[in-house]
């Protein structure tokens, strides 16, 4: 892991198009200003392993309980 | 054969006969998973609330989705400038929202609706992504059961 030491209002180029700067320290927080390319999709860490989770869990079900699950929900059809 | 149109593709539910205009692109994958780029829709079976987010490209990538609002009273999806972009939006587009469904194993009457990481599919132009919340009031996941 590449470690660098930064001030607040001091910044990092990461390749050509993204530009992360400190903007504050507080306490433990720290809050950072991020450049990026216009669809550059920007993820916290905690989030995105909680729906990666959630997408091998949705991939997981077996056959027999998806079709258990099915029958305790039906569909409405009145609506 | 297949029909003008149309192509059989391998599912995790066995083999399946799509429509081609049926496929929808993700330009990001899905998270996890963001080298699998094609997707369909598949009923799980006819009266089943549930679908089947099928990879084309890994007959085994197959997650369970269902529509949120079909077992809660309200569902929001806040999209950043970014996933706009990616799904094309520029006014009034329809969107489709479904979000990710988990079955414990052998406890089906504790499936939950995940929330924290909706599916969006501009119909249209049959594109999608998936897209966390990150400052959502939902919780991360609902059971079904507490729903409706």
């Amino acid at each position: 892991m590449l470690i660098l030491t930064r001030r607040p209002g001091e910044s990092l180029y990461l390749g050509d198009n993204i530009k992360l700067k400190v903007l504050s320290v507080q306490g433990k927080q720290i809050k950072l200003g991020l450049e990026l390319p216009e669809e550059m999709t920007v993820y916290r860490e905690e989030v995105y392993l909680r729906i990666k989770e959630q997408n091998r869990q949705a991939l997981e079900c077996t056959d027999q309980d998806l079709l258990q699950a099915a029958t305790l929900w039906q569909r409405k059809e009145s609506e | 054969m297949a029909a003008q149109g149309k192509r059989v593709i391998r599912t995790r539910l066995g083999e399946r006969e799509i429509a081609e205009d049926s496929i929808v692109r993700f330009p990001h994958g899905l998270i996890g998973f963001e080298d699998k780029r094609e997707f369909v829709l598949l009923q799980v079976n006819d009266s089943s609330p549930f679908l089947l987010l099928q990879s084309l490209e890994d007959p085994g990538l197959g997650l369970l989705v269902a529509d949120p609002m079909a077992f809660i009273e309200d569902f929001g999806v806040r999209l950043d400038g970014a996933e706009k972009k990616i799904l094309g939006i520029t006014g009034d587009e329809e969107l489709a929202v479904l979000t990710t469904v988990s079955i414990p194993r052998n406890e089906p009457e504790k499936t939950t609706l995940n929330l924290s990481g909706p599916i969006v599919i501009n119909t249209a132009a049959r594109v999608g992504i998936q897209s966390p919340q990150t400052d959502s009031s939902y919780p991360p996941h609902v059971y079904l059961a507490g729903g409706r």
